[in-house]
Parts: C-alpha cells; structure tokens; sequence
C-alpha cells in the first residue's frame, strides 16, 4: 500500500493580527511564525496508522519554498518513509495550477501510489479544492471530508464522509484514489523536537517546480483587502422575547438551528 | 444564452437552506437562473429561480461528485456551457465542485462570500476572514462555492414559476458507491465533533439548574459542554470541559451561558466560528471574545429561549 | 541522562519518604515510591500515571538517598514524549510553545503588551546601564487576571528607583514547565534561544517574576555568570529601607501560602514575609503546612496545561478551606500558577487570593 501524503508548510496566523501592505499587493507575513498544516498533520498520522497494518509506506510531498522541509521532517518523524519538496518561490494559489504540478510530478517522476491523501483545506487559504481538482484532472475516484477509514482492501477502501449536523455517509471507493482528509479523524502523535532531529538523517529529495507543466492559472487575485470592521460583540438590545428571537435567528443563519 | 447553473443541494430529501445563498448569487450575477435538482418530493425555490432542470436521479447518485461530473456533461449538452456554476458551500458542494472544476478545466473559486459586480471580482476569505482576497476567474465557465448567510437576501421571487425540464439520469459509476449513512452516537460525547455547543459555567449557580440547561440544548439539538469550575465541582462529567485543560472546540456556533471569559477558557473555544455569550456582568471578559452578547438573567434567557423554540 | 536516573533508583531503598510528603498521594492512584520501584526492574508502567507529578520537588528534597524521584518522574514522562503518546492538552501545549515560544500559543508579538499599561518607558535590557532583565513569564505576559503582576511590579521597581529592563518580544518561554513534561529537545531549544539574548544583550542580572522561570534560570540553564534572583528579594530590601514607603494601610487579615519553587526548592521564605509585615495594617497568618512543608496548589508540573483522569478534592479547595478554618480573608502569595489554582475554590468560599505586589500597589 503506497499513500502519498502531501502536506503544506502554512503561516499561522491565528493569533496575528494582520497588515497589507501597499495599495493590497500583499499581507505581511515577515513576524508571523510558521507551522505544518492541520489537515496534513492528520493525514500523515492516518497514512502511517494504515500502513504499520496493512504494509507499503508514506511518501510526504510538500509543494513549496525550502523551508517546507520542516513539514516533511515531521513527516518523517511519524513514520513517513521518504519526503519529497517540489520547490517553489511562488505562491500559487489557483488550486487548479497546484493540482497540474501535482499530476505533472507524479507522471514524469513515475512516483507510485495507491492512494493520494490531501487534507481538506490548508488553513493559510482555506480553498479545499486541490484534492478535488486533482481527482478530476487524474480521472481518479474522489472523496472528501473523510472523517473514517473503515476499511482498507487491495482494490478499495470504505470511508465515512462527515456531513452536516453530525450526520455522516459510508461510501465504497475503489482504489487508485485521492481523499481529502477531515481533521479529527484520529489523534496524531506528537513529534517531540528530538524527534524531529532524527528524522533529519533521512534524505529529502528536492525538485525544482519548473520542470513540470502546470499550465496558466485559472483565477486571478487581484488585491487584498480587510473585512468589513467588526469592533467587539454586536450586543443584543431590547425586550426578553425580542432579544431571544434574534438569538435565534442568528442560530438558523448559521445553519445550526432550523 | 448565457445562464448561472446553481446545483442544489439536497440532503434526505430536505432542500438545504444555504441553497438560498447560491440563488442569491446567481441573481447577482444577472444572468439567467438555472436550479438544478434531483427528481423529487420538496419545496425547491419554485419561483426564486428562471427553470429547474428536475434530473432523474437518486439522491446518493447525485450528490456523488463522479455522477455529477456526467449531469454537468448532460446539462452542458441541453443548453449549452452556463457562465458560473454554483455549488453551497458544505460537504458535498466542496466536493463536487472541486472535483468538476478538475474534469471540466474550469477555474474555481471557494467560499465566496462577496461579489462587486462593477469590479467584476469575488470575495474570498483568507486566515479564516482576517483578511479578503479579490478573485477573477481569468475565462470560461466558472466554479464558485457560496458561503452560507451571505447572498440570500438577493433571492427574490419571480413573477411567473420556473419552466421546469425533465433530465434522464446518467450511468452512475461503479468506482464510488454510497453505503449507508451513520447517525450521530448519541452515548459517547465528544464535543470536540459538535456544531453547536451551548456552555455552561459557574454562573449557572447550582447542580440543580444544571437539568434546565440540559432541556434548552434538547431543543436547539446543541451538545451541553461546559468550563473548568462546573466540570472541577462534577456537575457535568469531565468529557464535557471546554479549556486549556479540557478540551479545544472550535463549532460552527458557541453559546456561552454565565461563562466570564477566564483566559484558559477562552484559549479552548476562541476559533469558533460564531459566539454568543450571554452573561449578567456586562463587564465580563467573553464579550470581547464574543460575536455577540446578552448582558441579563442567564436564567431567564434560558427560559425564553425555550418557550419561543417550542412555539 | 538516562544512566545517571538508572544507577540513582538504584539507591533507593523503598523507604517511602517520598510518597509520604508527595501531594498526590492518598487522592490519587499516582504512588512516586512504587514508580521508582518500575524503573529499578525496568517494569511497565501505566502511562496515565507519570502525568500526575506537580513537581514540587518535596520527594527529591526528603530522599535520603538522592534518588531524586523527580527527575525520575520527568524520565518516564520523555519516553511517552518521544513515543508520541501524551495527553492531547499537553501536546498543545508543546506545540504552541514550539510555534510562538509560550505554552498558551499567543502571539509572540504580543508578548510585550503588558507594557501599555504603563505610564513610563520600559527600556529594552539592552538600553540600560545595569543590564537588569526582568524576566515576565508567559501567563503573566498574555493571561489578563496575571498580568497585572508585571505593570504592578515595574511600578514598584519604579519607585524604588530600581532600573530594568525587557527583552520584550525576544523573550521565550524559560522552559520550566517543558522540561518538567518531559520534553528535552524543546526545553533545549528555549534554553539556546534565551540564553543567546542574555548573551547578546550583556545581560547581569535576572529578576524573574514567576518563582518557575527563576528555578529554571538559576539551576538548569547551566552557568551564565548571570545572577538570577525573584523579584522579592530585590523589593524586601527596598521596603525594609523604607525607599519604597507604604503610606496606605490594608487592615486585613491575610495568610500566606509558600509557593513550591519559591519555598522548598529555592529556599525563599523570609522575604515575602517581610514585605507583608511591612504593610501597615496587615495582620500576617500562617498555614500549619507552611514554608518547607507548604502544600503544592498543584499547578506545577504541566498540570496548569491538561486535566488527570482522576477526579478528587483538590489540594488547591483543602488549601482554601484551611484558610477559612484560620480566619484569613485574603490568600497572599507570590506565584502566577498558585494565583490562578488558588483564586477559584477560593472566590467561591468568599476569599480574594492577591499576589504580593498586588496588595503593595494598595499600600504604595
């Protein structure tokens, strides 16, 4: 069983407050410290867990700059086999063009696999499409918000999809496949630092982003720009029965309450 | 002629509500109004949309991003390439959308939670809505997923109902096929996993309160959780705590019942999605955390809230 | 490291004197002597356990054969670190404090947003004559109940004419709590990074704010030729010689509670007692279980980062309860983490627990 993982090396923004620069060319990201992806964490756990079972290895591919190498050393430290960086200065954000390089790597350098695992979304752009689009492009059956790998056959795995309201769907599909995984779908390790620095002894092979066909990009980001000013809660004024029925209808806005 | 296809999004036989976001858009947009739907017994925005194009499918067969994939083909087929195609913003609508903008080559756009007609761009959240990103789709067909809540006030009715058109359904795929769904386990709670949370902290004031907020959570189908001094004091069992110590949650929506805010608190549920606290100290900490807030009786909220939900 | 606990629990003698003084032992299944017990015979042990320790450090000063069951607790808790398998909480913990260099994952650009509240510079270390360092601490950097811990004492250093300065933004987590979870290679890498500004800066003196920071400061970040010292012991002084006047009164009656790494681990008892006497009004109770034998709020140890499994009265309710039973209306004390386990229990039974210098800035 080969799985390729890829996994993102992302700005971690969560507790940053955030500044663009120029007229919105960009968000300065030079005092935001970096972290591995959410979603790749999980996965890379996953495929690990799958294979000490059922056999093969992980293969971690990260798309990025050279620092990325962070993410595949961790990767690694849980139990990756190799990782591979697909270097890249660019920012690309059309997940059309990511999923291009992903397939043009994958074809010329005859990588092998089973199964593809992307998380569901990287929490820098939040897009959840390239496992998708890479589905598409490769001809590949797709699943996404794969919250369980039930089962795990030569020809197919059985899943469950997390849908809405705590509801979820089993679904068969055969193998070679693509899944975007959920967060929550395990527990993954924790790599200690020490860890981490053992997993630097095993080679990381780089190549370079240029070598392979990604086409144009399909969508354009033309500017920056902040939300619309929100200054601390938006209270709740008036009788007992009103401000309770706003409550409400905030609840059903939010799709959580019908 | 050119027109918007929004796929709908339908769940056990429900027409999701989100779907009126899609239709919003697609009225924004300018262009025809194209819905289309599995054959089936439900409301579906009738009058909101120009033609319904009602697809003899299976729900399972439909909301599988493979056979979408040959609907779309199908559809393309009929009436030509649309100018947008717009899927919700969820589970199956991330889906196929993805996976259709990969088939067909097109461009897609997630999350769209805004459109300025004149600039011709769409609105796409980054860092979690910290800042905006302005997108073009740079030619042809266009892919978009449509945030939930933000274009359904743009859903207006039509003068006359859809014309609506009967499609054959496709040859579903063998290489993905649907099981069975899998209902919530409603024994061992994890609320790591719920939407919506209502919480409860020392401001509830005792064990024997504690049912009330039990009945509230059974009718807004909310999962109880609550702080460390609830949890350390055993009125809810450990699974339960919200915190640094407990558990990080991170909900669509937090309700935060007689919660203050103490910092290890918040360090458990500030990514949620939505927050509403409601607290009798107007001063307490969690307002500047929450979205929104209720300075008052806890107690009495809880109650009003009940009488309207069963109303 | 690893041999050095190997022929240490090997003394031992299973006299129980660690276990006897341990906090958790009696309210929970955590038993330090039997655990020592495992390692002599290399035997499994149940991984819930280790995590129980609030390293209060009474075992390793009461074992009369230097086994230091401390550190023995802290071995096991690496193998569980490296194996990956630890409680979710504490995982977050260490992953934050990896990302932004504190355990509650804020911002490290925010680190030194305290200093807002205050209404005169505080220079960066490097811009003072006396390269005195005034070490904030995490939770007293980010945790609004705490940080009025470091505006109160800048204050007070203020008015004592007493120059400092911070490293702001530079400064890390001092890895007290991280290596007391087990996680070495992290601990080392907070130590590299601070010691390398204390280098940089010419750093002569450390005032840490929290009694954890100072501990680690002072004992396992090796030999700086730096003088580490709590912060009361530079004010004690400063009051004693009446360059801080108190003029205020603060006619309560208030109970001190010894903070583990103040108290037994670093031997400072007197000075947080002189500055409370010399509040004018102040009448100063005692805990029987006081100085050396003060009992552990059980904050230490990474406990202020993840819940045990076992549910029991905590020491920190048995500690307030004795406050009452004594008459106190206030708790004082002169940690950040006894701060913040003490002050629940005790708003509930109608006490105030108040860090020192918070009750100086009532009297200054």
């Amino acid at each position: 069983m080969n799985i390729l993982v890829f996994t993102k090396r992302v700005a971690a923004t969560q507790e940053e407050e955030l500044r663009i620069t120029g007229e919105g060319q960009a968000v300065d990201l030079s005092k935001v410290p970096f972290k591995v992806n959410d979603w790749d964490n999980y996965c890379v756990e996953e495929a690990v867990r799958i294979v000490d079972k059922a056999g093969g290895s992980v293969t971690a591919i990260s798309i990025g700059d050279a620092e990325s190498d962070e993410v595949l050393r961790r990767a690694i430290a849980m139990g990756a086999k190799d990782g591979f960086l697909v270097e890249t200065g660019e920012v690309l954000h059309d997940p059309f063009v990511r999923g291009e390089l992903i397939r043009g790597f994958i074809d010329k350098e005859k990588v092998p696999f089973d199964i593809i695992f992307t998380g569901v979304q990287a929490e820098d752009d939040q897009f959840g499409a390239v496992g998708g689009v890479l589905g598409g492009i490769m001809g590949l059956p797709y699943a996404s918000m794969v919250i369980g790998i039930d089962a795990v056959e030569k020809d197919h795995v059985v899943v469950r999809r997390e849908l809405e309201g705590g509801l979820q769907e089993k679904v068969k599909v055969a193998i070679p496949c693509v899944l975007s995984i959920q967060s929550g779908i395990n527990e993954p390790r924790y790599v200690s630092i020490m860890g981490i620095r053992k997993a630097s002894k095993v080679e990381r092979k780089v190549f370079k982003a240029s070598e392979y066909e990604k086409g144009a990009p399909k969508i354009e980001l033309t500017k920056w720009v902040y939300p619309p000013k929100k200054g601390g809660a938006t209270m709740l004024d008036g009788e007992l029965a009103e401000v309770c029925g706003q409550l409400l209808g905030i609840l059903k806005e939010k799709g959580v309450y019908q | 002629m050119s027109y918007a296809l929004i796929v709908a999004e339908v769940r056990r036989g429900v027409f999701e509500e989100r779907n009126l976001d899609s239709i919003g858009l697609g009225a924004l947009l300018g262009t025809q109004a194209v819905l289309l739907v599995p054959d089936g017994a439900y409301e579906a925005g009738e009058k909101l949309v120009d033609a319904i194009v009602k697809v003899k499918a299976a729900e399972e067969v439909y909301l599988n991003p493979m056979n979408m994939g040959r609907m779309l083909e199908t559809v393309f087929a009929a009436r030509g390439k649309p100018d947008y195609i717009l899927f919700t913003q969820s589970s199956s609508g991330m889906e196929s959308a993805a996976y259709a903008a990969g088939l067909f080559g097109m461009p897609v756009i997630t999350d769209v939670s805004g459109y300025d007609k004149e600039g011709g761009f769409f609105l796409k959240s980054y860092y979690s809505d910290k800042v905006f990103g302005q997108f073009k789709a740079t030619g042809g067909p266009a892919i978009l997923t449509v945030r939930s809540g933000s274009f359904r006030e743009f859903a207006a009715e039509k003068p006359a109902a859809a014309a609506v058109d009967a499609m054959e359904g496709v040859s579903a795929v063998e290489t993905r096929t649907f099981l069975e769904y899998v209902e919530e386990e409603k024994t061992d709670i994890d609320i790591t996993k719920a939407e919506f949370l209502l919480s409860v902290g020392r401001g509830i004031g005792s064990q024997d309160e504690v049912a009330g907020y039990e009945e509230l959570a059974g009718a807004l189908k909310a999962v109880l959780s609550g702080s460390r001094p609830v949890i350390d004091k055993m009125w809810l069992p450990k699974a339960r705590q919200v915190g640094t110590s407990g558990k990080t949650v991170k909900p669509k929506v937090y309700l935060a019942m007689g919660i203050s805010g103490a910092f290890q608190h918040i360090a458990g549920m500030k990514d949620s999605d939505c927050i509403i606290a409601v607290n009798k100290d107007a001063g307490a900490p969690i307002f500047q955390y929450a979205h929104y807030g209720i300075v008052g009786d806890i107690h009495k909220v809880r109650d009003k809230i009940k009488e309207l939900a069963k109303g | 490291m690893l041999e050095q606990a190997a022929t240490r629990v090997l003394t031992c003698i299973q006299c129980g004197k660690c276990t006897g003084s341990c906090p958790e032992s009696g309210r929970t299944p955590f038993n330090v002597r039997m655990l020592v017990r495992k390692k002599q015979f290399q035997a499994a042990v149940d991984e819930a356990l280790p995590w129980y320790c609030t390293s209060c450090g009474a075992c390793t000063i009461r074992c009369p054969r230097d086994v230091k069951p401390s550190e023995v607790i802290i071995e096991l808790r690496s193998k569980l670190v490296e194996d990956g398998d630890i409680p979710v909480a504490l995982q977050k913990a260490l992953e934050n404090t990896f990302v932004q260099k504190n355990p509650w994952g804020r911002s490290r650009n925010k680190r030194a947003d305290w200093v807002e509240k205050i209404d005169f510079e505080v220079p960066h270390v490097s811009e003072t004559q006396s390269k005195r360092l005034l070490f904030v601490c995490c939770i007293q950097a980010y945790d609004p109940r705490c940080m009025v811990i470091p505006v109160n004492v800048a204050r007070l250093f203020h008015a004592g004419g007493l120059e400092f300065g911070i490293l702001g933004e530079e400064e890390a987590c001092c890895g007290n709590e991280i290596r007391r979870i087990g996680e070495a290679g992290l601990f080392e890498e907070l130590e590299e990074e601070n010691k390398a500004a204390f280098e940089e800066y010419g750093v002569k003196e450390i005032v840490a704010l929290s009694p954890h920071c100072m501990n680690v400061l002072k004992k396992e970040y090796g030999d700086m030729g730096i003088k580490v010292v709590h912060y009361t012991e530079l004010l004690a002084p400063l009051i004693e010689e009446g360059t801080i006047k108190l003029p205020g009164s603060f006619g309560k009656k208030v109970i001190y509670h010894d903070p583990c790494f103040l108290g037994k681990q670093n031997g400072i008892f007197d000075e947080p007692r002189s500055i409370l006497r010399a509040v004018p009004g102040l009448d100063l109770l005692e805990f029987s279980r006081s100085r050396e034998v003060s009992l552990c709020c059980e904050g230490g140890g990474g406990r202020m980062f993840f819940e045990v499994e076992a549910t029991y009265q905590r020491n920190a309710e048995v500690r307030v309860l004795d406050a009452v039973d004594r008459g106190a209306e206030i708790i004082a004390t002169a940690c950040p983490f006894c701060v913040m386990t003490l002050e629940d229990p005790a708003t509930e039974k109608g006490l105030a627990v108040k860090e020192l210098s918070e009750i100086l800035m009532e009297v200054l």
